[in-house]
Protein backbone atom coordinates (compact mmCIF):
# COMPACT_ATOMS: atom_id res chain seq x y z
CA UNK A 1 0.00 0.00 0.00
CA UNK A 2 1.66 3.24 -0.86
CA UNK A 3 2.13 5.70 2.21
CA UNK A 4 -0.65 7.82 1.78
CA UNK A 5 -2.10 9.99 5.10
CA UNK A 6 -5.14 7.96 6.39
CA UNK A 7 -8.08 8.34 4.47
CA UNK A 8 -11.35 9.00 6.18
CA UNK A 9 -15.03 8.71 4.37
CA UNK A 10 -17.46 11.22 5.47
CA UNK A 11 -21.48 11.28 4.46
CA UNK A 12 -23.25 14.39 5.77
CA UNK A 13 -26.77 14.69 5.60
CA UNK A 14 -26.47 13.16 2.05
CA UNK A 15 -30.04 12.94 0.76
CA UNK A 16 -30.95 10.96 -2.89
CA UNK A 17 -34.03 11.45 -4.66
CA UNK A 18 -34.58 9.57 -7.97
CA UNK A 19 -36.71 11.75 -10.79
CA UNK A 20 -39.59 9.17 -10.52
CA UNK A 21 -40.09 10.26 -7.03
CA UNK A 22 -38.46 7.62 -5.42
CA UNK A 23 -36.10 8.79 -1.95
CA UNK A 24 -33.69 6.43 -2.21
CA UNK A 25 -31.21 7.80 0.55
CA UNK A 26 -33.14 10.62 3.14
CA UNK A 27 -30.11 12.75 5.33
CA UNK A 28 -27.70 9.96 5.92
CA UNK A 29 -24.67 11.51 7.78
CA UNK A 30 -21.66 8.73 8.86
CA UNK A 31 -18.01 8.03 9.21
CA UNK A 32 -15.70 5.40 7.79
CA UNK A 33 -12.50 5.65 9.67
CA UNK A 34 -9.25 4.50 8.10
CA UNK A 35 -7.07 1.43 10.27
CA UNK A 36 -10.86 -0.25 10.37
CA UNK A 37 -13.28 -2.45 8.11
CA UNK A 38 -16.56 -1.32 8.06
CA UNK A 39 -19.52 -2.76 7.50
CA UNK A 40 -22.54 -0.88 5.52
CA UNK A 41 -25.66 -2.84 5.95
CA UNK A 42 -29.42 -2.86 5.34
CA UNK A 43 -31.96 -4.81 3.40
CA UNK A 44 -32.12 -5.04 -0.34
CA UNK A 45 -33.54 -1.43 -1.43
CA UNK A 46 -32.52 0.21 1.60
CA UNK A 47 -30.34 2.98 -0.12
CA UNK A 48 -26.44 1.36 0.59
CA UNK A 49 -25.89 1.26 -3.60
CA UNK A 50 -26.82 4.63 -4.36
CA UNK A 51 -24.85 5.68 -1.15
CA UNK A 52 -22.01 4.00 -2.40
CA UNK A 53 -22.47 5.86 -5.74
CA UNK A 54 -23.07 9.03 -4.36
CA UNK A 55 -19.61 8.41 -2.13
CA UNK A 56 -18.20 7.48 -5.77
CA UNK A 57 -19.61 10.11 -7.89
CA UNK A 58 -21.32 8.14 -10.56
CA UNK A 59 -24.78 9.45 -8.91
CA UNK A 60 -25.48 13.44 -7.98
CA UNK A 61 -26.64 13.53 -4.32
CA UNK A 62 -30.14 16.10 -4.10
CA UNK A 63 -28.56 17.34 -1.33
CA UNK A 64 -25.72 16.91 1.25
CA UNK A 65 -21.94 15.62 0.67
CA UNK A 66 -20.19 12.09 0.23
CA UNK A 67 -16.55 12.97 0.86
CA UNK A 68 -13.37 10.85 0.39
CA UNK A 69 -11.20 12.31 2.82
CA UNK A 70 -11.36 16.36 2.21
CA UNK A 71 -13.28 16.24 -0.94
CA UNK A 72 -15.25 14.76 -3.41
CA UNK A 73 -14.55 11.44 -5.21
CA UNK A 74 -14.41 13.66 -8.62
CA UNK A 75 -12.31 16.43 -7.24
CA UNK A 76 -8.66 14.88 -7.79
CA UNK A 77 -7.65 13.79 -11.48
CA UNK A 78 -6.73 10.22 -10.51
CA UNK A 79 -9.71 9.05 -7.64
CA UNK A 80 -8.58 5.49 -8.52
CA UNK A 81 -5.40 5.92 -6.88
CA UNK A 82 -6.73 6.74 -3.76
CA UNK A 83 -10.29 4.63 -3.80
CA UNK A 84 -10.52 1.30 -5.39
CA UNK A 85 -14.25 0.53 -5.84
CA UNK A 86 -16.27 -2.56 -6.67
CA UNK A 87 -19.84 -2.06 -7.67
CA UNK A 88 -22.30 -4.72 -9.10
CA UNK A 89 -20.83 -7.49 -11.23
CA UNK A 90 -22.28 -6.65 -13.93
CA UNK A 91 -19.91 -3.75 -15.14
CA UNK A 92 -18.20 -6.04 -18.05
CA UNK A 93 -17.90 -6.16 -21.92
CA UNK A 94 -19.04 -9.79 -22.23
CA UNK A 95 -17.10 -10.27 -25.14
CA UNK A 96 -13.71 -8.71 -23.65
CA UNK A 97 -11.61 -11.14 -21.20
CA UNK A 98 -11.14 -10.48 -17.72
CA UNK A 99 -7.67 -9.27 -18.22
CA UNK A 100 -8.58 -7.29 -21.30
CA UNK A 101 -10.83 -5.30 -19.05
CA UNK A 102 -8.56 -4.68 -16.76
CA UNK A 103 -6.04 -3.82 -19.08
CA UNK A 104 -8.62 -1.04 -20.53
CA UNK A 105 -8.67 0.08 -16.86
CA UNK A 106 -5.44 0.09 -16.42
CA UNK A 107 -4.49 2.08 -19.09
CA UNK A 108 -6.26 4.82 -18.21
CA UNK A 109 -4.16 5.21 -15.02
CA UNK A 110 -1.03 5.03 -16.66
CA UNK A 111 -0.63 1.20 -14.84
CA UNK A 112 1.65 -1.45 -16.49
CA UNK A 113 0.15 -4.61 -17.62
CA UNK A 114 2.33 -6.36 -15.41
CA UNK A 115 0.18 -5.11 -12.64
CA UNK A 116 -2.77 -6.47 -14.09
CA UNK A 117 -1.57 -9.75 -13.79
CA UNK A 118 -0.06 -9.22 -10.48
CA UNK A 119 -3.82 -8.29 -9.24
CA UNK A 120 -4.96 -11.49 -11.36
CA UNK A 121 -2.67 -13.54 -9.25
CA UNK A 122 -4.23 -11.68 -6.41
CA UNK A 123 -8.00 -12.76 -6.71
CA UNK A 124 -7.10 -16.09 -7.74
CA UNK A 125 -8.03 -15.04 -11.32
CA UNK A 126 -5.23 -15.93 -13.21
CA UNK A 127 -6.57 -19.54 -14.96
CA UNK A 128 -9.00 -17.64 -16.49
CA UNK A 129 -7.49 -14.37 -17.15
CA UNK A 130 -7.67 -14.64 -20.86
CA UNK A 131 -11.53 -16.61 -20.83
CA UNK A 132 -14.14 -14.12 -22.14
CA UNK A 133 -16.07 -12.29 -19.24
CA UNK A 134 -19.34 -13.89 -20.84
CA UNK A 135 -18.20 -17.48 -19.12
CA UNK A 136 -17.55 -16.45 -16.24
CA UNK A 137 -19.75 -17.61 -13.21
CA UNK A 138 -20.63 -14.82 -10.15
CA UNK A 139 -17.98 -15.89 -8.09
CA UNK A 140 -15.11 -15.13 -10.79
CA UNK A 141 -16.97 -11.39 -12.01
CA UNK A 142 -16.20 -10.62 -7.93
CA UNK A 143 -13.21 -11.37 -8.46
CA UNK A 144 -12.67 -9.30 -11.63
CA UNK A 145 -14.25 -6.27 -9.77
CA UNK A 146 -11.96 -6.90 -6.69
CA UNK A 147 -8.82 -7.03 -9.07
CA UNK A 148 -10.02 -3.92 -10.76
CA UNK A 149 -10.31 -1.95 -7.37
CA UNK A 150 -6.87 -3.20 -6.33
CA UNK A 151 -5.55 -2.14 -9.76
CA UNK A 152 -3.55 1.31 -8.20
CA UNK A 153 -3.29 -0.26 -4.87
CA UNK A 154 -5.47 2.34 -3.39
CA UNK A 155 -6.04 2.95 0.61
CA UNK A 156 -9.39 2.74 0.46
CA UNK A 157 -12.01 -0.01 -0.61
CA UNK A 158 -15.49 0.42 -1.25
CA UNK A 159 -16.82 -3.20 -2.01
CA UNK A 160 -20.41 -3.41 -2.66
CA UNK A 161 -21.86 -6.84 -1.33
CA UNK A 162 -18.79 -8.64 -2.54
CA UNK A 163 -19.30 -11.61 -0.91
CA UNK A 164 -22.27 -12.26 -3.28
CA UNK A 165 -21.64 -15.41 -5.32
CA UNK A 166 -18.31 -16.33 -3.72
CA UNK A 167 -17.49 -19.86 -2.43
CA UNK A 168 -16.96 -20.16 1.58
CA UNK A 169 -13.19 -20.14 0.87
CA UNK A 170 -13.53 -17.13 -1.33
CA UNK A 171 -15.24 -15.47 1.60
CA UNK A 172 -12.72 -16.31 4.28
CA UNK A 173 -9.80 -15.21 1.88
CA UNK A 174 -11.66 -11.97 1.29
CA UNK A 175 -12.00 -11.49 4.96
CA UNK A 176 -8.71 -11.77 5.82
CA UNK A 177 -7.23 -9.97 2.81
CA UNK A 178 -9.47 -6.98 4.64
CA UNK A 179 -8.54 -7.26 7.90
CA UNK A 180 -5.05 -7.59 6.41
CA UNK A 181 -5.76 -3.90 4.26
CA UNK A 182 -7.08 -2.78 7.21
CA UNK A 183 -4.32 -3.47 9.84
CA UNK A 184 -2.06 -1.81 7.30
CA UNK A 185 -3.93 1.44 7.78
CA UNK A 186 -6.62 1.02 5.14
CA UNK A 187 -10.21 2.30 4.87
CA UNK A 188 -12.24 -0.60 4.06
CA UNK A 189 -15.87 -0.60 3.52
CA UNK A 190 -18.22 -3.35 2.64
CA UNK A 191 -21.79 -3.64 2.53
CA UNK A 192 -24.08 -6.48 2.54
CA UNK A 193 -27.95 -7.06 3.36
CA UNK A 194 -27.20 -9.37 5.70
CA UNK A 195 -25.09 -9.22 8.96
CA UNK A 196 -24.02 -13.13 9.45
CA UNK A 197 -22.25 -12.42 5.78
CA UNK A 198 -19.42 -9.90 7.10
CA UNK A 199 -20.51 -10.37 10.96
CA UNK A 200 -16.87 -11.98 11.45
CA UNK A 201 -15.28 -9.29 9.31
CA UNK A 202 -16.14 -5.96 10.47
CA UNK A 203 -14.98 -3.83 12.94
CA UNK A 204 -17.95 -1.24 12.48
CA UNK A 205 -21.37 -1.71 11.23
CA UNK A 206 -23.13 1.69 9.67
CA UNK A 207 -26.98 0.40 9.66
CA UNK A 208 -29.57 2.07 7.60
CA UNK A 209 -33.38 1.09 6.96
CA UNK A 210 -35.00 3.14 3.69
CA UNK A 211 -32.18 5.22 3.34
CA UNK A 212 -32.07 6.79 6.93
CA UNK A 213 -29.46 5.69 9.41
CA UNK A 214 -30.60 3.53 12.37
CA UNK A 215 -27.32 2.77 14.04
CA UNK A 216 -23.30 3.44 13.66
CA UNK A 217 -20.91 2.36 15.82
CA UNK A 218 -18.54 -0.69 16.63
CA UNK A 219 -19.74 -3.89 16.45
CA UNK A 220 -18.74 -4.89 19.65
CA UNK A 221 -21.73 -2.22 21.23
CA UNK A 222 -24.38 -3.69 18.82
CA UNK A 223 -27.28 -5.44 20.55
CA UNK A 224 -27.01 -2.84 24.09
CA UNK A 225 -24.95 -4.82 26.77
CA UNK A 226 -23.36 -6.89 24.71
CA UNK A 227 -24.56 -9.62 27.18
CA UNK A 228 -25.17 -12.48 24.09
CA UNK A 229 -27.00 -15.28 25.45
CA UNK A 230 -25.75 -19.38 25.04
CA UNK A 231 -27.36 -21.65 23.84
CA UNK A 232 -27.42 -24.93 25.29
CA UNK A 233 -28.70 -28.37 24.22
CA UNK A 234 -29.31 -31.10 26.88
CA UNK A 235 -31.21 -34.33 27.58
CA UNK A 236 -31.85 -33.26 31.29
CA UNK A 237 -32.89 -29.67 31.13
CA UNK A 238 -34.46 -29.67 34.34
CA UNK A 239 -31.24 -30.70 36.36
CA UNK A 240 -29.24 -27.89 34.48
CA UNK A 241 -31.81 -24.96 35.16
CA UNK A 242 -31.39 -25.90 38.68
CA UNK A 243 -27.59 -25.70 38.65
CA UNK A 244 -27.33 -22.53 36.62
CA UNK A 245 -29.53 -20.96 39.67
CA UNK A 246 -31.28 -17.42 39.60
CA UNK A 247 -28.52 -15.60 38.23
CA UNK A 248 -29.43 -16.63 34.98
CA UNK A 249 -32.98 -15.97 32.71
CA UNK A 250 -33.68 -19.54 30.95
CA UNK A 251 -36.17 -19.50 28.24
CA UNK A 252 -36.65 -22.29 26.02
CA UNK A 253 -37.23 -22.80 22.95
CA UNK A 254 -39.59 -24.95 20.90
CA UNK A 255 -36.76 -26.59 19.52
CA UNK A 256 -35.63 -28.18 23.22
CA UNK A 257 -32.76 -25.49 23.10
CA UNK A 258 -32.18 -24.08 26.19
CA UNK A 259 -31.49 -20.17 25.54
CA UNK A 260 -29.45 -18.70 28.85
CA UNK A 261 -28.66 -14.86 28.96
CA UNK A 262 -26.75 -12.99 32.02
CA UNK A 263 -23.69 -15.82 31.98
CA UNK A 264 -21.26 -16.71 29.65
CA UNK A 265 -20.51 -20.08 27.88
CA UNK A 266 -18.11 -20.85 30.31
CA UNK A 267 -20.18 -20.09 33.20
CA UNK A 268 -23.07 -22.14 31.98
CA UNK A 269 -20.49 -24.80 31.21
CA UNK A 270 -19.10 -24.92 34.66
CA UNK A 271 -22.22 -25.29 35.85
CA UNK A 272 -23.19 -28.57 33.79
CA UNK A 273 -19.96 -29.93 34.75
CA UNK A 274 -20.65 -29.27 38.77
CA UNK A 275 -23.97 -30.48 38.17
CA UNK A 276 -22.65 -33.95 35.99
CA UNK A 277 -25.15 -32.56 33.48
CA UNK A 278 -24.64 -34.44 29.98
CA UNK A 279 -24.20 -31.55 27.16
CA UNK A 280 -25.42 -31.76 23.32
CA UNK A 281 -24.56 -28.16 22.41
CA UNK A 282 -22.97 -24.88 23.93
CA UNK A 283 -23.08 -21.82 21.60
CA UNK A 284 -22.25 -18.06 22.41
CA UNK A 285 -25.68 -17.00 20.15
CA UNK A 286 -24.16 -14.44 17.44
CA UNK A 287 -27.79 -14.97 16.35
CA UNK A 288 -28.58 -12.25 18.75
CA UNK A 289 -26.82 -9.77 16.42
CA UNK A 290 -29.09 -10.91 13.64
CA UNK A 291 -31.77 -10.56 15.37
CA UNK A 292 -30.91 -6.85 16.80
CA UNK A 293 -30.20 -6.04 13.19
CA UNK A 294 -33.76 -7.54 12.35
CA UNK A 295 -35.40 -5.59 14.82
CA UNK A 296 -33.27 -2.34 13.89
CA UNK A 297 -34.20 -2.89 10.12
CA UNK A 298 -37.29 -4.72 10.14
CA UNK A 299 -40.50 -3.26 9.02
CA UNK A 300 -42.23 -4.19 12.06
CA UNK A 301 -41.08 -0.97 14.28
CA UNK B 1 -2.87 12.08 -14.07
CA UNK B 2 -5.08 11.10 -16.50
CA UNK B 3 -3.83 12.43 -19.84
CA UNK B 4 -5.50 12.81 -23.22
CA UNK B 5 -2.61 10.33 -24.07
CA UNK B 6 -3.93 7.61 -21.38
CA UNK B 7 -7.19 7.93 -22.33
CA UNK B 8 -6.90 7.74 -25.85
CA UNK B 9 -4.57 4.52 -25.12
CA UNK B 10 -7.79 3.41 -23.30
CA UNK B 11 -10.36 3.57 -25.95
CA UNK B 12 -8.08 2.62 -28.31
CA UNK B 13 -7.81 -1.49 -26.38
CA UNK B 14 -11.64 -1.05 -25.86
CA UNK B 15 -11.70 -1.00 -29.74
CA UNK B 16 -8.76 -3.86 -29.95
CA UNK B 17 -10.25 -6.09 -27.40
CA UNK B 18 -13.55 -6.62 -29.10
CA UNK B 19 -14.84 -7.87 -32.43
CA UNK B 20 -16.94 -4.73 -33.09
CA UNK B 21 -14.74 -2.74 -35.47
CA UNK B 22 -14.28 -5.86 -37.53
CA UNK B 23 -17.44 -7.12 -37.76
CA UNK B 24 -18.48 -3.67 -38.60
CA UNK B 25 -15.90 -2.82 -41.30
CA UNK B 26 -16.83 -5.96 -43.52
CA UNK B 27 -20.47 -5.59 -43.01
CA UNK B 28 -19.65 -1.76 -44.48
CA UNK B 29 -17.02 -3.41 -47.29
CA UNK B 30 -19.92 -6.25 -48.05
CA UNK B 31 -22.81 -3.25 -48.56
CA UNK B 32 -20.78 -0.77 -50.40
CA UNK B 33 -19.22 -3.59 -53.08
CA UNK B 34 -22.44 -5.75 -53.38
CA UNK B 35 -24.15 -3.22 -55.83
CA UNK B 36 -20.89 -2.34 -58.28
CA UNK B 37 -21.25 -5.98 -59.94
CA UNK B 38 -24.65 -5.26 -61.06
CA UNK B 39 -24.61 -1.55 -61.81
CA UNK B 40 -21.24 -1.91 -64.21
CA UNK B 41 -23.37 -5.04 -65.54
CA UNK B 42 -26.27 -3.49 -66.31
CA UNK B 43 -24.06 -0.47 -67.99
CA UNK B 44 -22.23 -2.49 -70.45
CA UNK B 45 -25.44 -4.41 -71.79
CA UNK B 46 -24.20 -7.80 -70.23
CA UNK B 47 -27.56 -8.00 -68.51
CA UNK B 48 -30.67 -6.35 -68.96
CA UNK B 49 -32.64 -4.67 -66.18
CA UNK B 50 -35.67 -2.49 -66.13
CA UNK B 51 -33.75 0.71 -66.43
CA UNK B 52 -33.05 0.38 -70.33
CA UNK B 53 -31.61 3.52 -71.01
CA UNK B 54 -28.53 2.71 -69.36
CA UNK B 55 -26.58 1.84 -72.00
CA UNK B 56 -23.42 0.28 -73.07
CA UNK B 57 -22.54 4.32 -73.79
CA UNK B 58 -22.07 4.79 -70.18
CA UNK B 59 -19.32 2.72 -69.93
CA UNK B 60 -17.36 5.67 -71.77
CA UNK B 61 -18.30 7.76 -69.08
CA UNK B 62 -16.28 9.08 -66.64
CA UNK B 63 -18.70 10.52 -64.54
CA UNK B 64 -20.45 6.82 -64.29
CA UNK B 65 -17.72 5.45 -63.05
CA UNK B 66 -17.14 7.76 -60.55
CA UNK B 67 -20.71 7.16 -59.22
CA UNK B 68 -19.71 3.21 -59.67
CA UNK B 69 -16.69 4.42 -57.08
CA UNK B 70 -19.12 6.56 -54.88
CA UNK B 71 -20.86 3.48 -53.68
CA UNK B 72 -18.40 3.61 -51.11
CA UNK B 73 -20.28 5.93 -49.34
CA UNK B 74 -22.83 3.21 -48.33
CA UNK B 75 -20.02 2.95 -45.69
CA UNK B 76 -20.96 5.93 -44.11
CA UNK B 77 -23.82 4.61 -42.60
CA UNK B 78 -21.81 1.75 -40.67
CA UNK B 79 -18.70 4.77 -39.57
CA UNK B 80 -22.39 6.87 -38.09
CA UNK B 81 -22.93 3.68 -36.37
CA UNK B 82 -19.49 2.65 -35.44
CA UNK B 83 -19.54 5.97 -33.57
CA UNK B 84 -22.72 4.83 -31.59
CA UNK B 85 -22.07 1.24 -30.64
CA UNK B 86 -18.75 2.77 -29.09
CA UNK B 87 -21.13 5.41 -26.65
CA UNK B 88 -24.19 3.35 -26.28
CA UNK B 89 -22.16 0.12 -25.84
CA UNK B 90 -20.51 1.29 -22.68
CA UNK B 91 -24.42 1.98 -21.31
CA UNK B 92 -25.04 -1.57 -22.66
CA UNK B 93 -22.45 -3.30 -20.49
CA UNK B 94 -22.63 -1.34 -17.77
CA UNK B 95 -18.31 -0.34 -18.22
CA UNK B 96 -19.64 3.02 -17.75
CA UNK B 97 -19.27 2.72 -14.37
CA UNK B 98 -15.60 1.57 -14.87
CA UNK B 99 -14.80 4.20 -17.09
CA UNK B 100 -16.37 7.00 -14.94
CA UNK B 101 -14.31 5.88 -11.96
CA UNK B 102 -11.25 5.64 -13.68
CA UNK B 103 -12.06 9.30 -15.44
CA UNK B 104 -14.90 11.38 -13.56
CA UNK B 105 -14.03 13.87 -16.03
CA UNK B 106 -17.22 12.83 -17.88
CA UNK B 107 -16.63 15.33 -21.32
CA UNK B 108 -13.31 13.85 -21.50
CA UNK B 109 -14.31 10.61 -21.88
CA UNK B 110 -16.64 11.47 -24.54
CA UNK B 111 -14.38 13.88 -26.63
CA UNK B 112 -11.58 11.11 -26.42
CA UNK B 113 -13.82 8.57 -27.93
CA UNK B 114 -14.69 11.58 -30.32
CA UNK B 115 -11.35 11.87 -31.74
CA UNK B 116 -10.14 8.19 -31.74
CA UNK B 117 -13.84 7.57 -33.76
CA UNK B 118 -12.82 10.22 -36.11
CA UNK B 119 -9.57 7.75 -36.64
CA UNK B 120 -11.34 4.58 -36.77
CA UNK B 121 -14.28 6.11 -39.38
CA UNK B 122 -11.50 6.99 -41.68
CA UNK B 123 -9.84 3.91 -41.10
CA UNK B 124 -12.79 2.16 -42.04
CA UNK B 125 -13.11 4.57 -45.53
CA UNK B 126 -9.93 3.42 -46.70
CA UNK B 127 -10.65 -0.13 -46.26
CA UNK B 128 -14.35 0.53 -48.03
CA UNK B 129 -12.84 2.47 -50.92
CA UNK B 130 -10.16 0.07 -51.59
CA UNK B 131 -12.30 -3.01 -51.92
CA UNK B 132 -14.41 -0.76 -54.18
CA UNK B 133 -12.13 0.21 -56.57
CA UNK B 134 -10.76 -3.08 -56.55
CA UNK B 135 -14.54 -4.49 -56.88
CA UNK B 136 -15.05 -2.13 -59.93
CA UNK B 137 -11.59 -2.41 -61.75
CA UNK B 138 -12.05 -6.31 -61.58
CA UNK B 139 -15.89 -6.02 -63.19
CA UNK B 140 -14.82 -3.72 -65.66
CA UNK B 141 -12.06 -5.77 -66.73
CA UNK B 142 -13.66 -7.75 -69.53
CA UNK B 143 -15.03 -4.66 -70.94
CA UNK B 144 -14.20 -1.69 -73.56
CA UNK B 145 -14.22 1.01 -70.84
CA UNK B 146 -12.98 4.49 -70.19
CA UNK B 147 -9.94 4.27 -67.99
CA UNK B 148 -10.63 3.99 -63.88
CA UNK B 149 -7.66 6.83 -62.86
CA UNK B 150 -6.25 7.30 -60.17
CA UNK B 151 -7.53 10.34 -59.69
CA UNK B 152 -11.07 8.98 -59.85
CA UNK B 153 -10.42 6.70 -57.38
CA UNK B 154 -8.64 9.89 -54.96
CA UNK B 155 -11.08 12.40 -55.58
CA UNK B 156 -13.46 9.40 -53.61
CA UNK B 157 -11.13 8.41 -51.14
CA UNK B 158 -10.42 11.82 -49.92
CA UNK B 159 -13.75 12.47 -49.62
CA UNK B 160 -14.58 9.22 -47.84
CA UNK B 161 -12.04 8.93 -45.39
CA UNK B 162 -13.75 12.86 -44.20
CA UNK B 163 -16.85 12.33 -44.83
CA UNK B 164 -16.67 8.67 -42.32
CA UNK B 165 -14.47 10.50 -39.98
CA UNK B 166 -16.92 12.68 -39.50
CA UNK B 167 -19.71 10.58 -39.07
CA UNK B 168 -17.87 8.64 -36.95
CA UNK B 169 -18.04 11.47 -35.01
CA UNK B 170 -21.35 12.10 -34.96
CA UNK B 171 -22.20 8.81 -33.97
CA UNK B 172 -20.42 9.28 -30.75
CA UNK B 173 -21.90 12.49 -29.89
CA UNK B 174 -26.22 10.57 -30.60
CA UNK B 175 -24.99 7.90 -28.64
CA UNK B 176 -23.66 10.08 -26.22
CA UNK B 177 -27.13 11.92 -26.63
CA UNK B 178 -29.34 8.52 -26.50
CA UNK B 179 -27.23 6.05 -24.64
CA UNK B 180 -30.09 3.45 -25.37
CA UNK B 181 -28.17 1.48 -28.00
CA UNK B 182 -31.17 -0.01 -29.52
CA UNK B 183 -33.20 3.07 -29.64
CA UNK B 184 -29.90 5.28 -30.90
CA UNK B 185 -29.17 2.63 -34.21
CA UNK B 186 -33.05 2.29 -34.98
CA UNK B 187 -33.01 6.34 -34.66
CA UNK B 188 -29.88 6.97 -37.08
CA UNK B 189 -31.30 3.83 -39.81
CA UNK B 190 -34.27 5.63 -39.90
CA UNK B 191 -32.75 9.35 -39.69
CA UNK B 192 -30.46 8.26 -42.73
CA UNK B 193 -32.32 5.65 -44.72
CA UNK B 194 -35.90 7.24 -44.46
CA UNK B 195 -35.88 10.95 -43.11
CA UNK B 196 -33.28 12.08 -45.27
CA UNK B 197 -34.35 10.46 -48.53
CA UNK B 198 -37.59 11.75 -48.65
CA UNK B 199 -36.53 15.33 -47.22
CA UNK B 200 -33.97 15.44 -50.08
CA UNK B 201 -36.86 14.09 -52.91
CA UNK B 202 -39.25 16.82 -51.33
CA UNK B 203 -37.23 19.52 -50.45
CA UNK B 204 -33.56 19.59 -51.50
CA UNK B 205 -32.69 22.97 -50.73
CA UNK B 206 -33.14 21.91 -46.95
CA UNK B 207 -31.58 18.86 -47.51
CA UNK B 208 -28.48 20.44 -48.35
CA UNK B 209 -28.73 21.17 -44.75
CA UNK B 210 -29.12 17.93 -43.17
CA UNK B 211 -26.21 15.64 -42.40
CA UNK B 212 -26.58 13.32 -44.80
CA UNK B 213 -26.44 16.34 -47.60
CA UNK B 214 -23.32 17.78 -45.76
CA UNK B 215 -21.81 14.58 -45.99
CA UNK B 216 -22.68 14.00 -50.07
CA UNK B 217 -20.49 17.37 -50.70
CA UNK B 218 -18.15 16.64 -47.97
CA UNK B 219 -17.76 13.65 -49.62
CA UNK B 220 -17.24 15.55 -52.79
CA UNK B 221 -19.32 13.10 -55.08
CA UNK B 222 -21.17 16.08 -56.48
CA UNK B 223 -22.71 14.13 -59.58
CA UNK B 224 -25.03 11.79 -59.09
CA UNK B 225 -27.04 9.24 -61.55
CA UNK B 226 -30.88 9.60 -62.02
CA UNK B 227 -32.88 7.61 -62.80
CA UNK B 228 -32.73 8.58 -66.76
CA UNK B 229 -28.92 7.75 -66.37
CA UNK B 230 -27.90 11.44 -66.81
CA UNK B 231 -25.70 13.17 -64.44
CA UNK B 232 -26.64 16.04 -62.93
CA UNK B 233 -24.43 18.16 -60.49
CA UNK B 234 -26.34 18.18 -57.27
CA UNK B 235 -27.41 20.86 -55.08
CA UNK B 236 -25.03 20.66 -51.76
CA UNK B 237 -22.86 22.79 -50.33
CA UNK B 238 -19.41 23.64 -50.76
CA UNK B 239 -16.80 21.11 -49.45
CA UNK B 240 -15.29 22.62 -46.81
CA UNK B 241 -18.64 24.30 -45.69
CA UNK B 242 -20.21 20.76 -44.93
CA UNK B 243 -17.55 19.40 -43.27
CA UNK B 244 -18.03 22.16 -40.97
CA UNK B 245 -21.86 21.61 -40.91
CA UNK B 246 -21.20 18.12 -39.74
CA UNK B 247 -18.64 19.21 -37.48
CA UNK B 248 -20.77 21.65 -36.10
CA UNK B 249 -23.67 18.92 -35.61
CA UNK B 250 -21.65 16.51 -33.75
CA UNK B 251 -20.56 19.01 -31.16
CA UNK B 252 -24.08 20.78 -30.95
CA UNK B 253 -24.88 17.07 -30.27
CA UNK B 254 -22.34 16.61 -28.01
CA UNK B 255 -22.86 19.51 -26.05
CA UNK B 256 -26.19 18.97 -25.35
CA UNK B 257 -25.31 15.61 -24.45
CA UNK B 258 -22.60 16.64 -21.80
CA UNK B 259 -25.14 19.01 -20.40
CA UNK B 260 -28.05 16.39 -20.32
CA UNK B 261 -27.02 12.56 -20.41
CA UNK B 262 -24.29 12.37 -19.80
CA UNK B 263 -24.74 13.99 -16.49
CA UNK B 264 -27.34 11.78 -15.67
CA UNK B 265 -26.79 9.40 -12.77
CA UNK B 266 -25.01 6.26 -13.22
CA UNK B 267 -27.13 3.39 -11.56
Amino acid sequence: MPPVAPTELRVEGLTKVFRKGVKAVDDLSFDVQPGRVTGFLGPNGSGKTTTLRCLLGLVTPTSGRALVGSHAYTAPPQPMSTVGASLEASGFHPGRSGRNHLRVVATTMGIADTRVDEVLHLVGLTPAARRRVVEYSLGMRQRLALAAALLADPPVLILDEPTNGLDPEGIAWLRAFLQERARQGGTVLVSSHLLSEVQQTVDDVVIIRKGSLVHAGPLSELGGDGAAPVVVRTPDPERLVDALGAGAQVTRRPDGAIVVTGASPAEVGHAAFLAGCELHELSAGMRDLERVFLELTGDQS
Amino acid sequence: MTGWGALLAAEWRKVTTTKMVWVLTLVAVALSTVNVVPTVLLASGTISGGVETLGEGQLQNPAFITTVLSQAGTGALFALILGVIAMTGEYRHMTITSTFLAEPRRGRVVTAKMVLYAGLGAAMAVVVVLAVAVATYATLLPFDHTPLTAAMVGRVFVGAVIGMALYAILGVSIGALIRSQVAAIIAVVVWVLLLEAIVSALLPAVAKWLPGGALSAAMDVGMRADMTGSFTTADVLPGWAAIGLLLVYAVVFAAIASRTTIRRDIT
